[in-house]
């Protein structure tokens, strides 16, 4: 590993003086299960400054107030799927924490690091979108808040500012109303990257029809954003698999209307709209 | 690059010691302090076969820089043998031979650890699981599971 100083904080007002004062030098470790890799690569440039987060109490933890969620960045995949909250309102987003890596993975990797690395597998990042969630850029002086759906530039590449810390990640409740899941597909169980991905939300009235439909596919598109042109179909509608597999094929249509027809297409196409007919299948 | 102060405690024992933070908490355990029953592997948290305990939760050592244990506890296979006695994980897996090769054994025991330290009677889904991050080249899962089975049946 090439040699970088190191920088330990303590606090939120720490970590943010020292993101100013190195900037664009410095990179956030939080739980370290990219950092770690990235710093041992020799082809890759090595930031100067790795500004460590992780002993700042006041970024860990789950917090349900009323009928917002608050997700601390440094919250543990772990911590998420083993959240009482989370499995009662936001089922879909401790599914997602399940299938991450390994147990040992899980029990490093954070929330915090899963969105800001912005890797187009990003696990947690589908549900969260379906979930609506806004998330808390600190600076040193002063706050922004902002839809997690418009951090996002590129794969590895958000809007925030180097300088800029995440402190929370929020969003509301799902109402009993409504139902979710998430679906994975990797090589192989454990320990796998996800090819494609799918979050789901479906809300019902008293007579199950469809009200609201969220459908948010992972690994998909160039960056995260709703199917509302698959989600629009479903509302008002009674489920079935036909109306499932309908909304399948609009999201595979969305996906190469995005990312044109490459070598991967013969697969991705028929495999996105099978796994939504499922994730919509499971919010039945 | 800067040196940092750490206190750690590491298989019971207290220790303060200078580090350079560009180094795994893998290769401090084997190289600084000679505890090569940790076993160095993948080096991208793949394999498991540098699995320790990190305040009581499995981790791959090789994702972890040394600074970041300042005020932690680290448990490695050295420290699961007590007073000369194995530990009922380490016995057990002698009796079902479960190590082959041997290699991913260090690791394949601290997540049975782990495991059976929070959930002294899981199911085969959830001993499965817990060593879902531990690669078995030799394939010997099932002796593996079994021997974790067998400690918990005894427990």
């Amino acid at each position: 590993m090439k040699p970088f100083e190191y920088k330990a904080v303590h606090s939120i007002e720490e970590a943010c003086s020292a993101l100013a004062e190195y900037g664009s030098d410095a990179h956030i470790l939080a739980g370290g299960t990219d950092l770690l890799i990235e710093l041992r690569k020799q082809n890759i440039r090595t930031p100067k400054v790795v500004v460590d987060i992780s002993f700042i109490k006041e970024l860990r933890g789950i917090e349900s107030i009323n009928g917002t969620i608050n997700l601390k960045p440094l919250a543990t995949h772990t911590q998420l799927l083993q959240s009482s909250i989370l499995h009662q309102y936001a089922s879909l987003l401790s599914s997602a924490a399940s299938v991450i890596g390994s147990p040992q993975i899980r029990n490093r990797g954070t929330i915090g690091g899963n969105i800001m690395n912005a890797a187009t597998c990003a696990d947690t990042v589908p549900p969260l979108i379906a979930l609506g969630a806004k998330i808390t850029l600190k600076l040193k002086s002063g706050s922004r808040q902002l839809d997690l759906s418009d951090l996002f530039i590129k794969p590895y590449q958000t809007k925030a500012k180097p300088e800029e810390l995440l402190t929370e990640i929020s969003f509301l409740k799902l109402s009993p109303n409504a139902k979710s899941s998430f679906i994975k597909l990797g090589r192989r169980n454990a320990l796998a990257i996800s090819r494609l991905s799918v979050a789901a939300i479906l809300f019902f009235n008293e007579k199950g029809i469809i009200t609201e439909a969220r459908i948010v596919p992972g690994a998909a598109l160039p960056i995260w954003r709703r199917v509302t042109e698959a989600e629009q179909i479903m509302i008002g509608e009674i489920p079935s698999t036909e109306l499932f597999k309908t909304a399948g094929q609009k999201v595979s249509e969305v996906m190469i209307s995005h990312t044109g027809r490459r070598w991967s297409t013969e697969y991705k196409e028929p495999v996105i709209a099978t796994l939504v007919r499922r994730a919509l299948e499971q919010c039945v | 690059m800067n040196n940092q102060s750490i206190s750690t405690t590491i298989n019971g024992r207290k220790f303060t010691f200078d580090v350079y933070p560009n180094q795994t908490l893998l290769h401090f355990l084997r190289e600084e302090l000679g505890l090569t029953g940790t076993k160095c592997g993948c080096e991208i948290g793949e394999c498991g076969a540098c699995t320790v305990l990190l305040n009581g939760e499995a981790v791959n050592s090789c994702l972890v820089i040394v600074p970041q244990i300042d005020r932690k506890e680290i448990l490695t296979v050295e420290g699961l043998a007590k007073d000369g006695k194995l530990h009922p994980l380490q016995e057990s897996f002698m009796n079902h031979d479960a190590v082959h090769c041997g290699f991913c054994t260090p690791g394949m025991l601290m997540s049975a650890k782990a495991l059976l330290d929070k959930n002294p009677d899981p199911e085969e889904k959830e001993i499965r699981t817990a060593i879902s991050g531990n690669l078995c080249r030799c394939t010997g899962y099932i002796q593996i599971i079994e021997a974790v089975r067998d400690v918990a049946n005894k427990a």
